[in-house]
């Protein structure tokens, strides 16, 4: 059995290591990488159907390979594990990430790189399912830095593109931020528990304990100035919670998603939705016990995933990219799942991270199909009545704007109201005002988008479009029967996977409340139907390159909401522009000349003074006599100070 | 000890090839070549006894270093000096990492070295005993030499195949460094009197000695104490020596200077092996022998190394060039690495250890990456280049790695020294949490110059009819990247195989540390 879990993330290695060095072909390339992570996926339902097997508190089974770091004090093994919480995890990770695999077969077809695609999207699925797996917060930390390489590596895919090639450097060093924090959080828990293990593990025949079970120690410990003390749970939750905004792309640190759409839409789908961006939801969930020992980060949580997901929902409504709407989007709903964690509802927040990994890689995968069948257009203003010549990718559109809208019943419906239940009851109201209004822009933003793509009249004819092919719309037609059958997993009247996490986070299934889910359901109806409703009696407003019909109403504003607020530029101006000119003054002037300046002006004073001594040497007999006294004189004065 | 003298062997080796290669006629670069890289290739065989025949070992009981390999014959014995080798677990890997780049090194000159073939072979050849000599040699006089000895090949390999400023450079390399070992020699002649007259007081006519590990015996057991102020004395010459070694800022000014004028295989050498004599000289003198001082010194030090992190950091982003961009970085990383030492536990002195064979891998690396396309090109210009990955995809796929492995990405090498040290750094009683809030900010920074230094050479549009038609890696080019990417993949996962056998040496050195100082303190009225 133990053996078995280890398959789980080293198959799809094998066909990494297989794709960069032994495969050069399109076809095999494509095969081999999709068909491994099916294997992976079949493993893990193997796997985990066994995990179900065994009595709920035995439902862990860790494996450690080797030991890892073994540094005196430090000691880390290299081990991974499954548990009711991964093995949701692993489902969604390899069941999605097989689909996306093999839509890219289609998707990627004639790319001058397509066997290092695959190289790379394998490579990913393997880092995340460590990610997810890790028995230690440092090989979740490899998974977590290993997935946003890979990230850097798609985004960059076409690296000929400046913008591309940019937004995946952004990507990268956006996230550093976040994992320096994540570090900091790691070196202090190492600190204090002696371990980074999460549970209690045996390494080569001696017991480590594991951090989780022990955060109950640290409570009411503080540190920092005497004037100013900090709980040492709110230090290192706090440290977390900045990893997780990188990761998972919230407030302040959101602004490299938007930008990660360079890369190729299928990895949009598979990184940038459903899998890599939740990392920091999955860790917050982990590392549930040490957030709930600090109730100040836990408002804070709260805070940053209600403002996140207004402003990201504000965002999504005035862009007219196709994969940028749906970008802001995810982190708005990211958003949704991080004040989830924050009010203490961590099945609320998994069960919406499943749901949304499932329709919103639907959305992402239809909207490739509808780039790839318009040849290559993101621009919304550009498409139109793409209903008719796309039916199934229309069909599975909608499914999927529904779900995400929050429409009953299909999936994203229970989750989100799940979460807004759990706001209602445990008195959240600022938190529930947001999140119910951020609910209603999504509902108008994806009715905005529908009406923009498939209905009308095609607005730029340069181009003939064309439906997908099979190996692009059977993953559509899977991903929409989950988004439509997907909130089965946790119905107010069967709550699975509450049962399912119990073991892992204690927690009982919250109460349905029907009132709210009216209100919830009437407004994403009314919402929908009226962003439907003005795009389409306006869509002859819609010109390319043309302002929105809204602006007229709205004005700057509502260039403020394309830009999203203009964070990004304030980060220009503050931050990167000021980092440049240190950075030039440092390299220019202080560098050379202060320091190097100095180390110079010492040289040259030696050789000065070696000049001056040369003439010394005059050859007066009494000159040397004279400084011949005087040194004597000094000498002896020495002696006789200090050896007394 | 009777056995066969393994690390006279590996010493001199390099020595012999130096000497046969003065029989081949100096216009016949092949051959010259050749025999270099057969003799590199020998040592590096040779050394590979010493890991596979090293066995970790607890401290003597007297207090000596717990040394393997042994070999000592007198020399002089009016002073104490005895031609006296050994290795233990803080030399070993640094030994085996010369061994390893020495070939590397050779192999790249193929490309890179187009002049007096012959006579560069020779000076890399003698380099190399020096550098060797420096970690296996366990007398003071005997260090000393090998110490000066380093300086000589060095400054020759950039002053005649440097490039246009490089009398200039070599110049700047050889004063700045010797003058901070002057200094070193004073304390080692003070280091000999003190212990002689200590001794000489129970035992009369005690001839005095220059044996490391008996000095170090001796302060460990008590018989031969330092006062405080003459400890931090001792301690001030030897760091001043070692630090512009490293170099820990502010002394790092004769590095971007020699880097930039160095000829590649100079330049690996020098980032890869010739800075980490630095790191091993504060393990083996600073920590060993005056504990008491590196106690007192250590948060001091620990502002100036993460200073150096972050100042090496952001004036490597600042730069153009890109062999500039890389030393500067080498200012970044060694500040880790002093920062790890001066943590003063065994997470950070073996971090240190570890970091330092990381260095030498990925900046060696880094180095000779560069050389490759300062070949094709000969500019160093980051604005002369831009989507290169097209063109070269191999040689993009590697850099890439070796980027990753210096920016310390998980999986990979630098990222396991860096954690270590930066554990080791927070738990340390003397630094704790506040120098870390600093130092992560290397991390970052590391990403940011590191991914900017790849974004404008491999990405963007090929856009410079120059660079279209570059050609990928040849064989040679190949085969000596793709050797250091073993390692580096190799010690990002599995580094528990160069960390275990350190640790005893390190936790010896760690132990002095903690009983030396009770003992000073209980003396102190």
């Amino acid at each position: 059995m133990e053996w078995l879990i280890w398959l789980i993330p080293l198959l799809p290695f094998v066909g990494f290591l297989l794709n960069v060095f032994v495969i050069r072909h399109e076809r095999p390339a494509g095969l081999v990488a999709s068909g491994l992570v099916a294997a992976s996926f079949v493993v893990a339902v193997t796997a985990i159907a066994m995990l179900a097997g065994l009595p709920e508190e035995e439902r862990r089974i860790i494996s450690v390979g080797w030991e890892w770091i073994n540094a005196g004090d430090l000691r880390v093994p290299f081990g991974i594990m499954l548990d009711p919480l991964s093995a949701v995890m692993v489902l969604l990770v390899t069941g999605v990430g097989a689909l996306i695999h093999f839509y890219s077969i289609g998707y990627m077809h004639g790319d001058a790189r397509v066997v290092r695609y695959f190289a790379y999207l394998n490579l990913f699925v393997t880092m995340m399912l460590f990610l997810v797996m890790g028995n230690n917060m440092l090989i979740l930390f490899l998974g977590w830095e290993g997935v946003g390489l890979c990230s850097f590596l798609l985004i960059g895919h076409w690296f000929e593109r400046k913008s591309a090639a940019a937004a995946a450097v952004k990507a990268f060093v956006v996230n550093r931020i976040g994992d320096a924090a994540f570090i900091l959080a790691m070196l202090a828990i190492y600190a204090n528990f002696g371990t980074l293990n999460f549970y209690e593990v045996t390494v080569a025949g001696e017991v480590q304990p594991g951090f989780l079970e022990r955060v109950p120690e640290i409570i009411g410990q503080s540190f920092g100035p005497s004037w100013q003390p900090i709980a040492l749970a709110t230090g290192i939750s706090f440290l977390l919670l900045i990893g997780a905004t990188g990761k998972s792309a919230q407030f302040p640190l959101f602004v490299w998603l938007p930008d990660a759409m360079a890369g190729p839409t299928p990895v949009s789908a598979l990184i940038h939705a459903a899998t890599m961006v939740t990392g920091g939801v999955y860790m917050m969930t982990r590392t549930e016990a040490l957030f709930a020992a600090s109730p100040a980060t836990q408002t804070w949580v709260l805070w940053v995933g209600a403002l996140t997901a207004l402003i990201a929902g504000t965002a999504a409504i005035a862009q007219w990219d196709i994969k940028r709407v749906l970008a802001y989007s995810t982190v708005s709903q990211l958003g949704f799942m991080v004040a989830a964690c924050g009010m203490g509802a961590y099945v609320a927040a998994i069960f919406h991270l499943l749901t949304h990994g499932i329709f919103k890689a639907l959305l992402f995968l239809g909207s490739g199909s509808v780039i790839h069948g318009t040849h290559d257009t993101q621009d919304m203003r550009k498409m139109g009545g793409l209903r008719t010549a796309m039916p199934t990718t229309y069909w599975t559109y909608l499914v999927g704007a529904g779900a995400l809208a929050g429409i009953v019943p299909l999936a994203g419906f229970w989750s989100k109201d799940e979460i807004l239940a759990h706001a209602l009851s445990h008195n959240h109201w600022p938190q529930l005002i947001i999140l119910f209004l951020t609910s209603l822009l999504t509902a108008f933003y994806m009715g905005r988008q529908v009406a923009l793509v498939f209905f009308g009249t095609q607005r730029d004819t340069h181009y003939h479009a064309h439906e997908s092919g099979r190996v692009m719309t059977v993953p559509l037609i899977v991903l929409a029967v989950g988004a439509v059958i997907g909130g089965a997993i946790n119905l107010p009247w069967g709550h699975w996977l509450t049962d399912w996490l119990h073991p892992v986070l204690h927690e009982e299934a919250g109460s349905f409340n029907p009132v709210l889910a009216l209100i919830a359901t009437a407004g994403a109806v009314g919402m929908s139907y009226l962003g439907w409703w003005l795009y389409t009696s306006n869509a002859a407003k819609v010109k390319v390159g043309g302002k929105d019909p809204a602006y007229r109403y709205t004005g700057d504003i509502w260039d403020g909401l394309e830009e999203a607020w203009y964070v990004d530029r304030l980060y220009e101006r503050v931050i990167v522009q000021p980092f440049r000119g240190l950075g030039d003054f440092l390299a220019r002037v202080f560098d050379p000349q202060g320091i190097d300046g100095l180390v110079l002006g010492i040289g040259r004073f030696f050789g000065w003074a070696g000049a001056q001594v040369r003439e010394l040497q005059s050859g007066y007999v009494r000159t040397y006599a004279l400084v011949f006294t005087a040194g004597v004189v000094l000498v002896l004065s020495f002696m006789l100070i200090f050896t007394r | 000890m009777e056995s066969f003298p393994i690390l006279s062997l590996v010493l001199w080796l390099p020595t012999l090839g130096a000497l046969a290669l003065l029989a081949v006629p100096r216009d016949n670069a092949e051959l010259a070549r050749r025999i270099a890289l057969m003799v590199a290739v020998l040592t590096l065989l040779a050394s590979l006894a010493l890991p596979l025949g090293y066995a970790p070992a607890a401290a003597a009981s007297d207090g000596s270093l717990a040394l393997q390999f042994v070999e000592r014959v007198p020399w002089l014995p009016m002073l104490g000096a005895s031609y006296s080798l050994g290795i233990d677990g803080v030399s070993l890997w640094l030994v085996m990492l010369t061994t390893f780049l020495l070939p590397i090194v050779i192999l790249s000159t193929w490309d890179s070295v187009h002049k007096e073939v012959r006579n560069f072979q020779i000076l890399m050849l003698l380099l190399a005993t020096a550098m060797i000599g420096v970690f296996v040699a366990m007398d003071l006089l005997l260090f000393y030499i090998f110490w000066e000895f380093t300086l000589i090949p060095m400054t020759l390999l950039i002053g005649i195949w440097g490039g246009s400023n490089r009398v200039f450079a070599a110049r700047k390399f050889f004063l700045y460094t010797f003058s901070g070992s002057v200094l070193m020699l004073l304390a080692i002649i003070g280091l000999y009197v003190l212990n002689r007259e200590a001794l000489a007081a129970a035992q009369p006519g005690y001839p005095g000695t220059l044996d490391i590990s008996a000095i170090a015996a001796n302060l460990r057991s008590g018989v031969f104490r330092l006062d405080p102020a003459m400890e931090r004395l001792l301690f001030g010459a030897f760091f001043l020596a070692f630090a512009i070694k490293v170099p820990l800022w502010p002394f790092h000014t004769w590095l971007p200077d020699a880097h930039v004028e160095a000829p590649t295989a100079g330049s690996v050498i020098l980032a890869g092996v010739l800075l980490k004599l630095g790191s091993y000289g504060m393990i083996r003198f600073n920590l060993t022998l005056f504990p008491e001082a590196a106690r007192w010194a250590a948060p001091a030090i620990a502002v100036l190394a993460v200073i150096g992190i972050i100042y090496g950091a952001i004036v490597a982003f600042a730069q153009t060039d890109m062999k500039k961009l890389v030393a500067y970085s080498s200012v970044s990383h060694m500040g880790f690495i002093v920062l790890g030492i001066f943590a003063l536990n065994r997470a950070g002195v073996s971090g240190a250890i570890l970091q330092s064979i990381n260095h030498g891998l990925s900046t060696g690396a880094l180095f000779l990456i560069v050389g490759v396309l300062y070949e094709r090109r000969h500019t160093r210009e980051l604005a002369a280049y831009g989507g290169i990955w097209k063109v070269m995809p191999v040689y993009g796929g590697i850099t890439l790695l070796v980027a990753l492995s210096s920016a310390g990405l998980p999986g990979l090498n630098g990222f396991v020294g860096e954690y270590t040290i930066m554990q080791g750094a927070f738990l340390a009683p003397e630094l704790g949490w506040p120098f870390l809030g600093f130092a992560v900010f290397g991390v970052v920074l590391a990403a940011v110059y590191l991914l900017r230094l790849y974004q404008t050479v491999f990405m963007g549009e090929l856009d410079n009819p120059e660079n279209q038609g570059l050609q990928d890696l040849n064989r040679r080019e190949l085969v000596t990247l793709a050797a250091l990417c073993v390692p580096i993949v190799a010690l990002g996962l599995y580094p528990a195989f160069a960390l275990g056998p350190m640790q005893a040496s390190v936790a010896d050195v760690v132990n002095g540390l903690a009983n030396t100082v009770a003992g000073r303190i209980d003396l102190l009225p």
